[in-house]
């Protein structure tokens, strides 16, 4: 095995052992909620249209807020986060905008 | 109830206040020092009382007021639900976990200008399980069921992980993801996305192109102003060795060597509509130590040991890939650009032709392609007209070092296409396909392709 390998083999490992720490981290932090206040925010909505523009569509056609219930927003736009590498606030804008359309 | 306090305050002081100076005009007058003294105490006791019964009206009232505040928000609750129910679009009560079924089918016909016959295809269908516990994590899964050229029902496991959102800029995927490796395969591959019929050449099966990977990846997103970055790094089982001496790039359930693959994508928004990425992928790729059949698990050679019996020589060797992409998306354009570039070095294993060994020679592979459409939405009145997209792309693959890899798959690829949107996940596609291959003595072909494709 050379160096470069040897390297590699490293680097890969640390991430690895890494990635596994934060999510270990993250489980032992509780359960992902009540990060932010509970006050309702009237430009959300607003923000989240954009966000759903912006983003949605730069992939594939804008789907219908009333394709979806509520809870099914709420799974389908997690699921978009992590594929379309979206912020955590933008998600939860994209998903107030999309409940409130629906 | 303040103006008797105030009062009883005041009559309390100005007794205490009078009590000295009838002393000092007539001390001996004790009995009547007596009476104030009994009447101030009558008068602490009455005061006391007052405000323990203040406290009691106070205590009642934030009581009251939380009752009040509660039956508010159940009306509220109730009237959304009549809402929904009313509608027709009630799930079921909020509850920890949630689900939800996704996915899409497509059907086609292909006419080949030089095949035997003319095929319908397709019969191809991807659910998609969505399972989200919270706000904590996602597992979810992708199944592809096609058909075979002889009837026979294929099934493959497209990937299954878990998603652990860390915070609003991480998530850490665990598990068989889709590699992030370029745009196409990760983004756009799902025949309702895909612009047309098939994949560009060199990403799709065979290609340049990085199918899935087994392992953990951190990925998300940082703020910068208006716009973000965005990063997805992954370690993984890495490609293997096929039988046949080319590298497959598909996630594994287990690993050829101790050696981990690690790549990942980073990816920067100019404008919000503008998007430039980077790809990369290291690993290291392993012989076979012993050639198994078709459906046998294969057996790797340790990553450390010398080669077969042909003599000394690297048992395994490095595979290396980098890509660039952008893509502009803005209205009605969508135009894209992606590039991959990989090789394995040269390095000695057992092949299906020869299972005693031998040498495999350094393998290239570099593929391109540009795909531009527009969306006819905003020209004239017509219904019809708004809903049509044409499309161009052209593409090419290359490919060193296999001669029958080459010879099947080294192309320019041409495309035009007019696409039909029924609704904004259902469309029809028809296209021309010209594939120009690139090894003397293969024939070029032309491709009639017809595809209807809904996703859900």
């Amino acid at each position: 095995m050379n160096n470069l390998s040897k390297i590699t083999t490293g680097i890969a490992q640390a991430l690895a052992v890494s990635l596994l720490l934060l999510g270990t981290q993250a489980m032992a932090a509780g359960d992902g909620k009540g990060k932010k206040a509970d006050k309702p925010d009237p430009m959300q909505v607003v923000r989240g249209a954009k966000a759903w523009k912006n983003n949605c569509g730069r992939c594939h056609n804008l789907r219908s807020p009333k394709e979806l219930n509520d809870e099914e927003w709420d799974v389908s736009v997690a699921h978009m986060r992590v594929r379309a590498n979206l912020l955590g606030f933008e998600a939860e804008d994209i998903k107030a905008f999309l409940k409130a359309s629906n | 109830m303040k103006k008797i306090l105030c009062g009883a305050s005041a009559l309390t002081l100005i007794m205490i206040a009078a009590i000295p100076a009838s002393a000092q005009d007539n001390s001996s007058d004790s009995q009547l020092n007596q009476q104030l003294l009994q009447r101030i105490e009558k008068l602490e006791n009455e005061l006391n009382a007052l405000r323990q019964a203040v406290r009691q009206s106070a205590q009642t009232a934030n009581a009251a007021q939380k009752t009040a505040q509660g039956a508010v928000k159940t009306v509220a609750a109730v009237k959304k639900q009549t809402a929904k129910l009313e509608t027709g679009s009630y799930a079921g009560a909020p509850s920890d976990a949630k689900w939800h079924l996704a996915g899409y089918a497509d059907a086609g016909f292909t006419i080949n200008d030089k095949a035997s016959s003319n095929s319908f295809g397709g019969g191809q269908v991807n659910p998609i399980l969505h399972f989200q516990y919270k706000d904590l994590l996602m597992f979810e899964s992708e199944l592809e069921f096609t058909t075979s050229g002889d009837g026979e029902t294929n099934t493959e496991l497209e990937y299954a992980q878990f998603d652990i959102f860390l915070n609003d800029y991480a998530t850490l995927v665990a598990g068989k993801y889709i590699s992030p490796i370029g745009q196409f395969k990760e983004r756009l591959h799902p025949s309702w996305i895909n612009k047309i019929a098939n994949a560009p050449a060199g990403f799709g099966h065979d290609g340049v192109q990085p199918g899935s990977d087994t392992g953990l990846q951190l990925r998300g997103a940082l703020p910068v102003g208006n716009t973000r970055f965005t990063y997805s790094l992954a370690v993984g089982n890495g490609p293997q060795t096929t039988f046949e001496g080319g590298v497959k790039l598909e996630g594994s359930g287990k690993d050829d060597n101790k050696n981990k693959s690690v790549g990942g994508r980073l990816g920067f928004f100019a404008l919000p509509y503008l998007e430039f990425g980077g790809s990369f992928l290291t690993a290291r790729v392993s012989g076979y130590e012993e050639p198994a059949g078709h459906g046998d698990a294969p057996i790797f050679i340790s990553a450390d040991r010398p080669a077969l019996a042909v003599g000394a020589g690297a048992s395994n060797a490095r595979f290396t890939l980098w890509g660039a992409d952008a893509a502009y998306t803005k209205g009605a354009l969508n135009a894209r650009f992606e590039y991959l570039n990989a090789h394995r070095a040269a390095f000695f294993s057992p092949t299906a032709e020869e299972p005693t060994g031998t040498f495999l020679p350094r393998l290239g592979m570099k593929a391109w392609y540009g795909q531009v459409s527009y969306r006819l939405s905003g020209i004239g009145d017509s219904d019809f007209i708004h809903k049509l997209e044409p499309v161009v792309r052209y593409g090419e693959f290359r490919i060193s070092g296999h001669d029958e890899l080459e010879e099947e798959n080294a192309q320019d690829r041409f495309n035009i296409g007019l696409n039909y949107w029924l609704a904004p996940t259902v469309v029809t596609k028809a296209g021309i396909e010209w594939r120009d291959f690139k090894v003397p003595g293969v024939d070029s072909e032309t491709l009639y392709q017809f595809q209807i494709a809904y996703g859900f």
